[in-house]
This record gives C-alpha cells, sequence and structure tokens, in this order.
C-alpha cells in the first residue's frame, strides 16, 4: 500500500516526542523542545504542550511531516 | 482477558477441568468456570497449588475433554509445565483431552512450544477460550464487522410537555410560516438549481443560471480557473491515488464499538482539515477506533459566498470547501454504518448544501437560523428564508438535523440560545422535519461570569439536559464538541476532560456526543489523527467504567433546570410579544451585544418578495 518502506513515509501527519526536559521556566522548555526536533533534523516543528514545574518541563513536541494539502509518502500509488 | 457477553448454552456439552497450576493466580479461571457452566459444560475447578501428580491424578479420574491449566510465567515455569505435559501424556490422557494453558504473558507460539493444544493471554477474551472447548470458530471482536448505522431519533414522539411554551412556539412559528411563504433569496434559487442540476442531469444547462446567482470568486474560478486563496485543486495523479485509497481502506475497513454494555449515546467526531484525502485518513481512524458518525467542517468564507465552487479541492485552512465532488469522494470512503453529517446550518448556502447533502446521500445535516444569525454572520432576514427553506428540503429529504447552540460560546446565556433552537425545532416538527436539540457541555462565558460551575461541571449541563426534557420530547446530543473550553494542549487533562464529559452523557442518557480529539485546545497547528485516537480510546474507557452506573448531580441542578425553563418562557414571550421572528433577532431578544450576539450582515438587503 505505502509507496516506500522508509518510516518516515508511513507518517500520515506529524510526529510527536513526548518527554521531560530539565529547565528553569516554561520558556526555555518550550525552547529547547523546539531545538531538540530541529536537531533531529524536523522543519517544520512547535512545542504543543509545555507544563513547567520545580525545575523541570513536561512537554509534547510535535514535528509536521505532512501538513493537510501536502503530496503524501503514505498515500498509495493509482490502481 | 476480556469479558464476553455471549451466554448461550452450548450445543455438545463437555467436561472440563481447570487447574491453576499457580499459588494464587487463579482468578481467570473462576471466571471462565462461571461462563462454561453458564453455557451448560461440566467442570471441575481445582483448589490453586496442588502438586503436579495430584493433579494428574485427578485428571485421569475425571477424564475430561478439556484441561485448562493457568500458570503466570515466571523463571523456571516452562520447564515446569513441560513436565505437566510429560506426566499428563504419561498418564495417557493426551488422546482424548486436549490441553490448554493460560496466563498473562501466553501466546498461541509459546502454549505450541511447550506442548499445549492451545494458548490465552492477556490480551484474549473469554469468548476465544470457550470457543476453543466447544471446538467453534472463534472470530475476534476486532475482526467482526457487524455494526449497523443508528437512528438517531427512533423513538422520539416529539411531544410537548411542558404546554405553555408548545403554545407560544406555534404562535411564533406561524408568524415565521407566512412572514417567509412570499419571500426567495438567491441561495434559495441556487437550491432549486441544484437540484435540478443533480437529480435531473441538467449541470451544464443550468450553469449559467446558476453562476448568475453566484459570487464574483465563485464565477472567476469556473470560468476563470481562479480559486479563491489558499484552494487548490488536486491533481488527476493525486486524485487518482485518492481512489486507490479508499480503495484499499474498503477491503480493510472494520467499525469499532465504543460502547460497553450501554445502547447510547452514539459517539459523533467532526473532520474538516482542508484537504479530502486527510479528512478520509481521519475517518477511517476514526471509524477503527469506534466512532459512530462524522462530520463535514467547512471553512468560514464558505458561509459568506453566495454559490459553491466544483472539483475536487483542498484547502491549506481549517475546513474542507463543500464541493459535489469533494463530498462523492467522502462519502464513498464512508463505512456503512458510518453516520455522515454535513453542516449546512450558518450562511449564504444553507439550503443549497441540505440540498447537494440529501442528493449525495448524507444522513444528517445541522439548520439553526438563530446561531447563523447572531454568531454565524449571516444577515437574520436572508436566513430564516433561506432556513425555512433548508429545513423544507431536510424534511423532504428525511435528513433530521440537529440545531447546534454555538451562540452560547460568544457569551448568550443558555436560556436565550435554547429558546433561539426550540421555535427552529418547532418550525422543522411543522415542516414534516425530525430536529435534534443540541445543547453545549461548555464552560461558556455566561456560565463563567455567573459563577455556575464554580464548584464542578456537572450540574449546570445536567440541568440543560433536564430543562429540555421537561420541555420537549426529542433527541439530545450535546456537542460541540464536549467539554468546549474546558480543554487545554496537554493531551491527557484533553482526553480526561472529554471523557468525564462523555460519562456525564451516559449518565444522563443522551443519544449522541461530538467528541473532540486531544488537540482540540492546539490552535497553531492542524489536528492529527494520532490526537483522535487518544480521546476515543479515552471516551472508551469512560463507558467501561461507567456501564449503567450513573454520576449524581447535586440538587443545583434541579434548580437550575427549572430556572432555565423559565429564563426560555421568559423569552419566548418576548419574541411572541414583538410579532415578527426576524424583528425579534435584529433586536436582540434571543441574543443581543450586551451577550455578544450580533445581527449578521452577509446577504443583508437580498431578500425578494413574490
Amino acid at each position: 500500500m505505502m509507496r516506500d518502506n522508509a518510516p518516515i513515509s508511513h507518517v500520515v501527519d506529524a510526529l510527536d516526542v513526548e518527554t521531560y526536559l530539565v529547565c528553569d521556566s516554561k520558556e526555555e522548555g518550550s525552547r529547547l523542545g523546539i531545538q531538540l526536533l530541529k536537531d533531529l533534523g524536523f522543519k517544520d516543528v512547535d512545542a504543543v504542550y509545555v507544563g513547567w514545574s520545580n525545575g523541570g518541563a513536561r512537554v509534547r513536541l510535535r514535528a509536521n511531516i505532512h501538513r493537510p494539502g501536502d503530496t503524501y509518502a503514505w498515500l498509495p500509488e493509482a490502481e | 482477558m476480556a469479558a464476553s457477553g455471549d451466554s448461550a448454552v452450548a450445543a455438545s456439552p463437555r467436561k472440563v477441568l481447570l487447574v491453576p497450576l499457580d499459588p494464587v493466580h487463579d482468578v481467570a479461571l473462576k471466571v471462565l468456570n462461571r461462563m462454561l457452566k453458564a453455557r451448560g459444560h461440566e467442570t471441575v475447578l481445582l483448589p490453586p497449588d496442588l502438586p503436579m501428580e495430584e493433579i494428574v491424578a485427578k485428571a485421569a479420574e475425571e477424564k475430561p475433554d478439556v484441561l485448562m491449566v493457568s500458570r503466570t510465567l515466571s523463571y523456571g515455569v516452562a520447564e515446569l509445565l513441560s513436565r505437566f505435559v510429560d506426566q499428563v501424556e504419561v498418564a495417557g490422557l493426551r488422546e482424548k483431552t486436549r490441553l490448554v494453558i493460560g496466563g498473562k504473558a501466553i501466546h498461541p507460539s509459546l502454549a505450541a512450544e511447550l506442548g499445549f493444544d492451545a494458548g490465552f493471554g492477556a490480551e484474549s477474551e473469554y469468548e476465544e477460550a470457550i470457543s476453543f472447548v466447544e471446538g467453534r470458530t472463534y472470530v475476534p471482536k476486532a475482526a467482526r464487522d457487524d455494526k449497523v448505522k443508528a437512528d438517531i431519533t427512533s423513538g422520539y414522539r416529539y411531544g410537548y410537555r411542558n404546554a405553555g411554551i408548545g403554545r407560544l412556539l406555534d404562535g411564533i412559528v406561524d408568524e415565521i410560516l407566512e412572514w417567509s411563504a412570499s419571500r426567495t433569496s438567491p441561495g434559495v434559487r441556487r437550491a432549486e438549481l441544484r437540484k435540478r442540476m443533480m437529480s435531473e442531469g441538467e449541470a451544464s444547462a443550468l450553469l449559467p443560471e446558476y453562476l448568475a446567482l453566484c459570487d464574483e470568486k465563485i464565477v472567476r474560478a469556473y470560468e476563470k480557473g481562479e480559486y479563491p486563496n489558499k484552494v487548490r485543486v488536486l491533481s488527476a495523479e493525486e486524485e487518482s491515488r485518492l481512489d486507490a485509497f479508499i480503495s484499499q481502506s474498503k477491503k480493510v475497513e472494520r467499525s469499532a464499538v465504543l460502547r460497553h454494555t450501554q445502547k447510547k449515546p452514539l459517539v459523533f467526531v467532526q473532520y474538516g482539515t482542508g484537504c479530502p484525502i486527510m479528512d478520509i485518513q481521519h475517518i477511517k481512524t476514526s471509524e477503527g477506533w469506534g466512532a459512530d458518525g462524522v462530520f463535514h467542517f467547512d471553512p468560514s468564507w464558505g458561509a459568506r459566498t453566495e454559490g459553491f465552487l466544483s472539483g475536487c479541492l483542498s484547502h491549506e485552512e481549517d475546513g474542507s470547501v463543500i464541493t459535489v465532488e469533494n463530498l462523492r469522494k467522502i462519502k464513498s470512503s464512508l463505512h456503512p454504518a458510518t453516520i455522515w453529517t454535513v453542516r449546512a446550518h450558518r450562511g449564504l448556502n444553507t439550503p443549497e448544501t441540505v440540498v447537494m447533502a440529501g442528493e449525495i446521500g448524507a444522513d444528517l445535516t445541522k439548520i439553526n437560523i438563530v446561531y447563523g444569525s447572531l454568531n454565524g454572520g449571516t444577515d437574520p432576514e436572508r436566513l430564516t428564508v433561506d432556513g425555512v427553506a433548508g429545513i423544507r428540503y431536510a424534511a423532504s429529504y428525511g435528513m433530521p438535523f440537529d440545531i447546534v447552540t454555538n451562540e452560547e460560546l460568544g457569551g448568550v446565556p443558555a436560556d436565550k440560545a435554547f429558546a433561539g433552537m426550540l421555535i427552529v425545532a418547532r418550525l422543522a416538527l411543522r415542516l414534516g422535519a425530525k430536529p435534534i436539540l443540541k445543547p453545549l457541555f461548555c464552560y461558556s462565558p455566561d456560565v463563567m461570569v455567573r459563577g455556575l460551575m464554580d464548584d464542578n461541571y456537572v450540574d449546570y449541563n445536567a440541568a440543560k439536559v433536564m430543562a429540555l426534557r421537561d420541555i420537549v420530547d426529542a433527541p439530545i446530543w450535546p456537542g460541540e464538541p464536549i467539554g468546549f473550553m474546558t480543554h487545554s494542549e496537554d493531551r491527557v487533562q484533553s482526553a480526561m476532560a472529554t471523557a468525564l464529559h462523555a460519562s456525564l452523557g451516559i449518565s444522563l442518557g443522551v443519544d449522541a456526543i461530538t467528541v473532540a480529539s486531544t488537540d482540540e485546545a492546539y490552535s497553531r497547528g492542524p489536528i492529527s489523527v494520532a490526537a483522535r485516537v487518544d480521546t476515543l480510546q479515552a471516551v472508551k474507557e469512560a463507558f467501561r467504567f461507567f456501564g449503567h452506573s450513573r454520576i449524581e448531580p447535586t440538587a443545583k441542578a434541579r434548580e437550575w433546570a427549572d430556572g432555565l425553563i423559565k429564563g426560555i418562557e421568559t423569552v419566548l414571550v418576548e419574541v411572541a410579544k414583538r410579532g415578527s421572528f426576524v424583528g425579534a433577532l435584529y433586536d436582540g431578544l434571543l441574543g443581543g451585544p450586551e451577550d455578544g450576539a450580533y445581527p449578521g450582515r452577509a446577504g443583508r438587503g437580498t431578500v425578494t418578495t413574490f
């Protein structure tokens, strides 16, 4: 069904990374999270959720692989 | 193991020896013992932790058809189980007796490796083990596809329990029908043309007449191929690949059921990513994780534009463009049990949307003249004319429609929003349509200002349902989505908020609910497919948790329900006194500037009399 077997081509829309970052503020958590995704090679990135407390941030980071209207790698070839 | 609801009696009773080969873990065997007995099998359940020799001796004495052993796997257990199989063999039982092993870490291949005939683990259903005992082929729940499409209005008679409110509504509806009888609009005329274009195959011959009633940006797209900003036509290759995607999806599709032992509520999700391909991915995912219905969310500019574009179109922002081709593709992708709603309620294309949805085979639509006029941006006079026409079409297509009260989100108090909803519902009944009441389960501005949810989210939402039930016997479908304005960007909180509001819906016995995704509060990007799964899973757990038990609202709920009924009656008296429904909308009787509601301007001056 898939166009190729690279795992990334099976991602429908976005890759979420959830982790806990040691940082001094919510803003720093957000900045670090976004930089983390960029360091991993993703370009269209955002911090969907950042909750900070006691020296660390619970983060949900998102790398958009396909936004609506893109050419989707997961779409099968025409039959 | 998961529970099974199958309690029929087996055709050929078997003798089953149940053996907890374990010091403590014998719960699954006890459950199986109860279920097998209920199905007429002869069972013997041994106490836990007997010496292996004693068990084999008992088996030799009982000569069971099936010997079911449970055992938690740990270091050295594989050897113990192999030894057990050897001893059963030595005792001469292997020819007649089938050996089964169960335990959390057991899977079929491990069972076979150890010499057992079958193995059941944490993900097995009890029904699976029972099927093995009875020699039946087991069809896993996940592989069954026996869901049927539900009728949300079934069983409702629409009788008015509050006769005073019923009489007020009748008077208001009489006036609306008399006033609208001699009026028309470009939207009404386009709907007539659309019906002929779709049902009589006169599309190209009628196109010039149709375009004469459309906005310039629609005409430009048809005549020059210039589409509105951020809208593009899918390429032929994309369309072919979309067809392949739909075809392949249909081959593997399965519908899941979220409810546990309940019959309702049905669970709906809203799609409208902007792209029909991505929409279909969201729909197939939602169906697979248990949604009963989906509804089409179109771009906000669509409501302010006269006429529809054509072709398979993608839109780079929220809301998927309504075209015949987009809707047909989406319709072709749906599971047969999926209830499909195309909303038509708030804009300049209301009757035409109903016609398009009806012709293509939608199950439901959405119309609310009051919300569309006061918070949707459409001129009240225009939307009243178009709304009446839209409701007539909904009746003719046999499409029930919901009447959403989203004006609450702008600040309109629930009594005013409900008065508007009830007027449209009465109008629908008079025109032969089936309305569905849609109160919001929300943390609205009015609720915040009045402190109605300072203690809990239960009482006021419950009061809304209680009040509506006291007024009329009609289906109730809280939306949209439930928990509106209580979700945060934290996906655990978001899924939990939806699941708790779903639990309230279960408790109140409402007919349906619309659920958000866990990206509900995330506004900087599109909703992800995974976020839909998160919420549906949480709602499933709510169904499992509550079964037929209930959340108990406090006495405040009844007090507030009575207050809502009085408030609704007061609003309706004022509208009736005004003597003009449209005038009441302009005057703010159903929501005015102090409530954050303003009569819309789109389509002003376009109504003509005849």
